[in-house]
């Protein structure tokens, strides 16, 4: 006969994880909030279930995504002419490792978590991530939406999604700018391919040029952002060229 | 009658416009040819040129008006001759012509051209009319050919040079690059990812592990384990978490993961590799009670 283990059990303590607490961080989110989970470590009891919140107090949040990339050599121009026409703020370069985790379940696709770290910015908090697919049909729809979730962690990310039994999938180191306007954020970054797993030290550039993103989080339903989106993406155009990009087309 | 003196006028009156405004761009060009002749360009004269010549266009088209009754038929014969100061003619002619007199009207009211221009002009026809009317044609035709190469010459090489000059600008972003970086960002083509072949299920020891963490995941899915858990497995499971307050109700994507942890144990009854967080045996049978130790897989669900 099987029974369930109560998380009234005692003994846990020097057992557990310290469980990841969640709060929400405005900047990587672009001003939304997030869930809020506390989990009471001493008692190791968690709340009434009618305080817990898997995605409860937030809003379905989407993200619109526009893609294209600029070469090497044409990167200044972009840099010079996004800074004109974004919010007025200083310069701002990031260097992230990303690490995608899978987890294979029965279905035929596996779920997907981003876990990103900061590599520059000492304290940072952990950024996890989760991505649905695009959707789909909608033709004057300008950009690529999708479902959004995004939490901020402690840094033992890694090893509890390893213990959830998520494997990782592939890694890589992102160098670059990131611009705001407004609900928008426009990164401009290369990709590095990491040699060594696990190393971020020796990386190679991926190619010779840098992805643009264009990306606003918005609650769902919110089409009108799309148009602003296309609106900005159009002073950007002989440089570069933000477009949907539909990422099954590419596979 | 009226009728056709009220179009004369008219037609007088926009061949005066006309004049004109072909007078003011003139003498603007000769300004520009004097004063600023050190710093004159070539495509500057050219727009000159080319604003006069629009301009002389429009005086032709104006001539040819049908409303406009045929010039030649109008004589102008001077009435009064006079050597003295005529204010009215000073300011038709914006004080060109002061005085109406012998020596000005000769030049101002000349209908043929000079006698040397006329001897010219008739050698030129006699020439024309000895050559013959075939030859004559030849000669057109050749040179309408002549002048169609060159204009198409002229017009290839401005293609071309355009487009090379626009392409090293233009190439400011490879396609290709977008949807490879795109490719990489969404689903890590490219970039060395070690997907394990098969099922990434717990218990693959083969993957080359990328520091301590897959390290001790593998080393710890090889312990096979028989009877009661007595092993201690440092780790936890989140199922905790979300099964708070309610044992037995889970959220859904949970039970998911769960499930599929446990699909590979089964498979191989002897190992009790699911078990995610067990503590000492003694909180186990404190639990399970006394009378299920026998069966003491734990499940967590």
């Amino acid at each position: 006969m099987r029974k369930i283990l109560s998380p009234r059990v005692r003994g846990y303590r020097q057992d557990f994880l310290k469980i990841a607490q969640v709060y929400p961080v405005p900047y990587l989110t672009g001003g939304s909030e997030s869930s809020c989970v506390v989990f009471n470590l001493d008692t190791m009891e968690a709340p009434p279930v009618t305080m817990m919140p898997v995605t409860g107090g937030t809003i379905n949040m989407m993200e619109y995504l526009l893609q294209g990339s600029v070469l090497d050599h044409s990167l200044e121009s972009l840099i010079h002419r996004l800074r004109g026409l974004c919010d007025n703020m200083e310069p701002e370069t990031f260097l992230d490792h990303e690490m995608v985790f899978l987890l294979k379940g029965q279905q035929a696709s596996p779920f997907v978590l981003r876990a990103r770290r900061s590599m520059d910015r000492a304290g940072a908090p952990w950024h996890l991530r989760y991505l649905g697919q695009p959707e789909m049909g909608d033709k004057n729809r300008h950009a690529l939406v999708r479902n959004c979730v995004d939490i901020a962690t402690s840094e033992n990310l890694t090893d509890f999604l390893m213990e959830m039994g998520f494997r990782m999938d592939h890694e890589f180191v992102a160098k670059g700018h990131l611009f705001r306007k407004g609900i928008m954020k426009i990164m401009v970054y290369k990709i590095f391919r990491i040699l060594v797993p696990g190393n971020t030290d020796s990386t190679e550039a991926l190619s010779l040029s840098y992805l643009v993103e264009l990306s606003v989080v918005a609650p769902a339903g919110q089409d009108v952002v799309s148009d602003d989106m296309k609106n900005f993406a159009e002073q950007l155009k002989p440089l570069v060229h933000l477009e949907k990009i539909d990422p099954k087309r590419l596979m | 009658m009226q009728r056709e003196e009220k179009q004369l006028e008219a037609s007088l009156d926009a061949l005066l416009s006309q004049v004109a405004d072909l007078k003011n761009s003139l003498g603007s060009f000769i300004c520009k040819l004097e004063n600023e002749y050190g710093r004159l360009t070539w495509p500057s004269v050219l727009d000159s040129f080319a604003l006069l010549s629009g301009q002389l266009n429009t005086l032709n088209k104006v001539l040819k008006h049908e409303k406009t009754p045929l010039f030649r038929n109008q004589v102008i014969i001077p009435l009064v001759l006079s050597p003295d100061r005529d204010e009215d003619l000073m300011r038709q002619t914006e004080g060109r012509v002061p005085v109406f007199s012998h020596e000005v009207v000769p030049d101002h009211l000349r209908t043929k051209p000079d006698p040397e221009v006329e001897e010219q002009e008739k050698q030129l026809t006699t020439d024309a009319a000895r050559i013959g009317a075939d030859a004559a044609q030849k000669q057109i035709q050749s040179l309408n050919k002549m002048c169609s190469n060159l204009l198409e010459k002229i017009s290839k090489e401005e293609r071309e040079s355009e487009s090379g000059g626009l392409r090293p600008n233009k190439q400011t972003f490879n396609p290709t690059d977008t949807n490879a970086l795109v490719a990489a960002v969404a689903f890590g083509k490219g970039l060395s990812n070690w997907r394990p072949s098969g099922s990434s299920g717990p218990g693959q020891p083969g993957q080359p592990g990328a520091g301590t963490i897959l390290a001790g995941t593998s080393g710890l899915q090889q312990v096979q384990m028989a009877g009661a858990p007595s092993q201690q497995q440092p780790m936890l499971s989140g199922v905790q978490m979300a099964q708070a307050g309610q044992p037995g109700k889970m959220p859904s994507g949970i039970k998911t993961n769960i499930k599929s942890a446990s699909m590979h144990p089964y498979q191989r009854p002897s190992c009790l590799v699911f078990i995610l967080a067990v503590p000492l045996r003694c909180k186990v049978k404190k639990l399970l009670g006394q009378e299920e130790k026998k069966n003491a897989r734990l499940q967590l669900w």
